[in-house]
């Protein structure tokens, strides 16, 4: 097992696929910090040099991810809410923001569009 | 990369849709009566926080008194065009 950023990973994970459990990253972020500390880009979790996870560790704490970026999306979609605005209140509704339509075809708007958007906890490997 | 999408909306040579509006300044102890608009396309500009407007919906016009958040934003967000429905019973079958 190897902590990285406060998380227990099995050795066998993807360094790739570990870094992406986090809310806030994803192929793009993940391929770049990755390029930044010369990890294989399909190099496993155990692999990983005791140097390497210390500057790992590092770079996230810098970064605006987990709790800290859900809080921003929440703010800025509680401020619309609180403005009064349309988008604010398709938010609360759950329906679509940006003038699609919906007569069919609105689950995703429906899943995801509410005032505490990105829910709680970590996403499960 | 886009910086967001909302920018891209309008070009960034064409500046904020500015309509003039009757906007004076306020005098104190005088009451300032609210601007009766149809223009929800304009946008909110820093002088017009504080007022009272009244924006078109299509129907009726609402009262919407601004705040600083609000700048940047168009009238017209502020004043929904849409109802929602509601079920009203027949009398006479």
């Amino acid at each position: 097992m190897v902590f990285i950023f406060g998380v227990n990973f099995p050795e066998a994970t993807l360094v790739k696929r570990s870094l992406e459990t986090f809310y806030g990253i994803g192929p793009k972020v993940s391929q770049g910090i990755m390029a930044r500390f010369h990890i294989f880009p399909y190099a496993k979790v155990g692999s990983l040099k005791n140097q390497q996870v210390l500057d790992l560790t590092a770079e996230l704490s810098e970064m605006k991810i987990e709790n800290d970026l859900r809080r921003q999306v929440q703010d800025n979609i509680r401020r619309l809410k609180d403005m009064g605005t349309y988008r604010g209140r398709r938010h609360a509704m759950g329906l679509p923001v940006r003038g699609q339509r919906t007569r069919t075809q609105i689950t995703t708007a429906r899943k995801l569009n509410r005032i505490e958007r990105g829910g709680q906890g970590r996403v499960k490997m | 990369m886009w910086p967001t999408r909302a920018l891209c909306a309008r070009s960034v040579w064409k500046g904020p849709n500015i309509v003039p509006l009757p906007i004076v300044k306020a005098r104190p102890g005088e009451k300032v009566a609210p601007i009766k608009t149809q223009a929800r396309s304009a946008t909110i500009l820093p002088s017009f926080v504080g007022r009272r407007f009244q924006i078109h919906n299509g129907k009726n016009y609402e009262d919407v008194t601004i705040t600083e958040d609000m700048v940047g934003h168009k009238l017209g967000e502020f004043a929904p065009t849409r109802k929602n429905f509601t079920y009203k019973q027949t009398k006479n079958k």
